[in-house]
């Protein structure tokens, strides 16, 4: 039971973890390929953090991804 | 793996048999000015062409599911080793990801190997390895595709009916709205399903649905950080999301649109002609048969309309799109 609470509260904040587990990454991957530069001297994986993680957060409260 | 072609399937025997024992009509789509004796002869004279396509080999499915499978798990290392090129990773794997619902849906039918047959195993086999790509157990699309069959088109207890919508663009466009994250929709609505269901069966696929989607997630997170990030985009996370848009359009929203009262049996499906042609549209030009009669192999279902054609018109279906 205790195990099955844990869970449910895991999938209920996994948009969040999905923008800062999949997103994050995947912004910083696809900069470096075509070469792209992070505004304000941040790194591509800081930029990917910024739009995963507060799009992930978006997503969790709302429900929604857009 | 093959089995007994004259054995009717389960379903469409279910709803034979409690017509019979009803005693009530059976359900025309229009023509209801046919009295009892010919509706019955009617019924027989289907059953007799269901019965000449059910069965059959089967292997084709096997090793398509098997092969499917395996080239979709080889693409995960060649694309991260540069060996394939993420745009060609992307498109096959996405034909994979649909394909698999294909071999899949044979097996969530028993149509593979039915229960009590040495080859069994395969039938478990090919619907397991199928759905992975869509991070989806074969438990779970099991129970909620024998669901939709049960009470097709019921707003509430027909887990697919959350894709009806009023045309072709509203149609897509709900595909992907239904696999948001608090939207009731597709995953969370099989979820509610087998949740009200609290069968065996049902608790097993919720179970399973846990465990195949953190594995999913974990692969997607352990990937991207990892520095693949791109690959596990293109092998698995868009494949998965444009096949199973391809799958809710063809499979669910085409055959049954409108599914609004559609609930009685020469209603459920249509017969519809695809843009894409049958085979692209995995052969749900002729979903109705596949409603009447599940047993008949996808491959087949063709075939069985054409000769089922004039009993179906007598019925009141409307056949003039094939």
């Amino acid at each position: 039971m205790a195990m099955q609470v844990a869970v449910e509260k895991l999938f209920a904040i996994m948009p969040f973890l999905f923008g800062i587990g999949f997103i994050a990454p995947l912004i910083a991957q696809s900069m470096a390929v075509w070469g792209w530069e992070a505004p304000s001297g941040m790194s591509p994986i800081m930029l990917g953090l910024l739009i995963g993680g507060s799009w992930g957060l978006y997503a969790t409260i709302r429900g929604r991804w857009i | 793996m093959t089995d007994n072609p004259s054995t009717p399937d389960t379903i469409s025997q279910e709803v034979f048999d409690r017509q019979e024992a009803d005693g009530s009509a059976l359900p025309l789509a229009a023509d209801d000015r046919l009295d009892r004796h010919t509706r019955v002869d009617l019924l027989k004279q289907e059953r007799a062409i269901a019965a000449k396509y059910q069965g059959g080999p089967m292997w084709g499915y096997v090793v398509a599911a098997l092969g499917g499978f395996a080239v979709w798990l080889a693409l995960f290392p060649l694309t991260m080793f540069g060996v394939v090129h993420p745009l060609i990773t992307l498109v096959v794997s996405t034909f994979l990801t649909v394909a698999g619902y294909v071999t899949c849906h044979e097996a969530m039918h028993d149509n593979i190997a039915k229960r009590g047959s040495r080859y069994r195993w395969a039938n478990q086999l090919v619907g397991e390895v199928s759905l992975l790509p869509i991070a989806v157990p074969f438990s779970m699309g099991r129970v909620t595709h024998l669901e939709h069959h049960k009470h097709c088109n019921h707003p509430e207890k027909d887990p697919d009916y959350t894709d009806e919508a009023p045309n072709w663009w509203m149609a897509w466009y709900k595909t992907w709205w239904n696999r948001q994250p608090r939207v009731d929709g597709t995953i969370n609505r099989y979820k509610t399903v087998c949740m009200a269901l609290d069968t065996r069966e049902s608790r097993i696929a919720l179970k399973q649905t846990m465990v195949v989607q953190l594995i999913y997630l974990a692969t997607l997170f352990t990937m991207a950080w990892n520095g693949y990030a791109i690959a596990a985009a293109v092998c698995w996370w868009l494949p998965r999301q444009l096949g199973l848009s391809y799958i809710r359009y063809f499979l669910s929203w085409a055959p049954h649109h409108p599914r609004e009262g559609q609930t009685e049996r020469y209603v459920q499906a249509n017969i519809f002609k695809s843009h894409v042609g049958h085979f692209l549209s995995m052969c749900m030009e002729t979903h109705l048969i596949h409603h009447l009669h599940p047993g008949i192999p996808n491959h087949k279902t063709r075939a069985a309309y054409l000769e089922m054609k004039p009993i179906l018109e007598k019925r009141g279906v409307d056949c003039s799109a094939l």
